[in-house]
């Protein structure tokens, strides 16, 4: 059976960085960062205030498509994400219907109607007068709601996916639309993922875990101390590369390879093996070696943890070839989106080979002698291949390794 | 001196006590040479000790910061022995 090309025609960003791919993009190039100090009234001693968050301003001024009595905030990020993406598409009427599918992960689904509702049912445990909590809860919450509302708004009537995997969920999502267009199983796809997480009881329960950065997201740097939380969504259109042409759309980068593993270890520390299966499945989808690829958007969490365990993944992987990669993280920049992470990343790795320049990893001061490189700093850096590798890996071990090749070869 | 390290000394077999409870780890094997990873402390044994010691101690020892470098069991007592007494001289 002859297998698709898969091009990508449309991408939507809605990020801490702004409203818009171009924003995302405008940001991580400039190493301009969205990061705050947040501040929880409901957390009785709150240790951690660093995060990049989706600010209220932000989110009311393009939340026209929104209906909040049905949408949690995770939902109306990934419309405001959704119409962007099938705008630059050019989409019309008849280009969604049965052969258009929706796989739209989440992490956590409606985070902020789950950490409300929880407020007042414990206000009413503990003496408060009977509150009315939110009636349209499970809808609000459930993680395949922004995929539902998608469908919903644009009439696509194909398959519909959530792929809920923590931080791997928008990669593997991406991944799996991929091959599902490739096979002939549907002729486009709306994908990406999405993450409104920045309440506060999840951002205590992340406290909790003690890995976020108390000062500074520093990926890869030896004086890294954690992570920075993020949130928001990044929606890309996929389609045959016979659809798009015929419809006369612009392909803004293909989709050629995909991988992803299972560590089946530990369920938080990750292991390289896992992380270096997936890459390397990548490329041989691809049909490409590591010196084919000019860019790297890592993982890059900057937990001491998950920087030790790429580098040594993508050693394996690169060999020889790892030392003149250009490697970044741009989380110190929009921050960890969890289920929408690689979905953003994607949209910056697409813009970054559109370009030939890699954006710089932002806060790194020192080569940690247990990784032994320095990412991409200062400016973008340029590069000369027309293949870009982006990377997720995920609590529970899963990772997630897409690549896009230049529109530039079709 | 010779009473901070009494108080020391205290603190680190309190400690052991709650690394065994939420370690899920028989006290006897707790030994302070031991290296966590032998003793089957796993990530998220790791993480209910030091919320342990959050509750008990009132101190926040993050993951990333003071416990990247520790593998046994002394380790762990030594960083949370020295935040503690930190706090408590502060």
């Amino acid at each position: 059976m002859t297998q698709s090309r898969v091009v990508i025609t449309g991408t939507g960003a809605f990020s801490p960085c702004g409203a818009g791919a171009d924003a995302l993009w405008r940001a991580a190039k400039d190493g301009v960062s969205a990061a705050q100090q947040v501040h929880f009234d409901a957390i009785a001693d709150q240790k951690v205030t660093l995060a990049a968050p989706i600010p209220a301003q932000l989110y009311d001024a393009h939340a026209d498509i929104v209906r909040p009595r049905m949408q949690d905030r995770v939902t109306g990020f990934a419309l405001i994400a959704a119409a962007e993406a099938v705008a630059q598409a050019g989409l019309s009427e008849d280009d969604f219907g049965d052969d258009c599918g929706v796989i739209v992960g989440s992490g956590l689904g409606g985070a902020e109607t789950i950490d409300t509702n929880y407020m007042r049912f414990a206000a009413h445990t503990y003496g408060a007068t009977a509150p009315r909590l939110d009636a349209m809860s499970v809808p609000k919450i459930m993680a395949n709601a922004a995929a539902s509302w998608i469908s919903m708004t644009w009439g696509a009537r194909g398959p519909l996916y959530c792929n809920s995997t923590a931080c791997s969920s928008a990669s593997q999502s991406i991944g799996l639309a991929y091959q599902l267009v490739r096979s002939g199983a549907m002729t486009r796809c709306i994908t990406g993922g999405t993450e409104a997480c920045i309440v506060p009881g999840v951002f205590r329960v992340w406290e909790l875990l003690r890995v976020l950065s108390p000062d500074a997201c520093r990926p890869f740097s030896r004086d890294r101390n954690g992570m920075m939380l993020g949130e928001g969504a990044g929606i890309l259109i996929v389609e045959t590369l016979e659809a798009a042409r015929a419809r006369g759309a612009e392909p803004l980068a293909e989709i050629v390879g995909y991988g992803t593993t299972s560590d089946a270890g530990d369920l938080l520390r990750p292991d390289p093996v896992g992380a270096a299966g997936a890459v390397t499945r990548a490329l041989a989808d691809a049909g490409l070696t590591p010196d084919d690829i000019g860019y790297v958007n890592a993982h890059g969490t900057a937990t001491v943890a998950n920087d030790l365990s790429e580098t040594a993944a993508m050693r394996q992987v690169f060999g020889g070839a790892f030392d003149a990669l250009a490697v970044s993280s741009t989380k110190p920049v929009h921050g960890h989106a969890l289920g929408a992470a690689g979905a953003l990343e994607t949209i910056i790795t697409l813009h970054s080979l559109r370009a030939h320049l890699a954006p710089p990893s932002g806060n790194f001061s020192e080569i940690d002698p247990a990784i032994g490189f320095a990412p991409v700093t200062g400016a973008p850096r340029g590069y000369a291949q027309d293949f870009a590798l982006t990377n997720s890996f995920a609590f529970g071990g899963i990772n997630a390794a897409l690549i896009l090749g230049s529109a530039t070869r079709l | 001196m010779r009473n901070d390290n009494q108080s020391k000394e205290t603190l680190e077999k309190d400690l052991l006590e709650l690394v065994a409870e939420e370690g899920m780890v028989d006290r006897a094997d707790l030994t302070r040479e031991a290296a966590l990873a032998d003793l089957d402390i796993a990530s998220a044994d790791f993480i209910m000790i030091l919320m342990a010691i959050e509750e008990t101690y009132g101190v926040y020892i993050s993951v990333d910061n003071e416990m990247s470098g520790v593998t046994t069991v002394q380790d762990l007592l030594s960083v949370a022995s020295r935040k503690i007494l930190e706090k408590s001289d502060a």
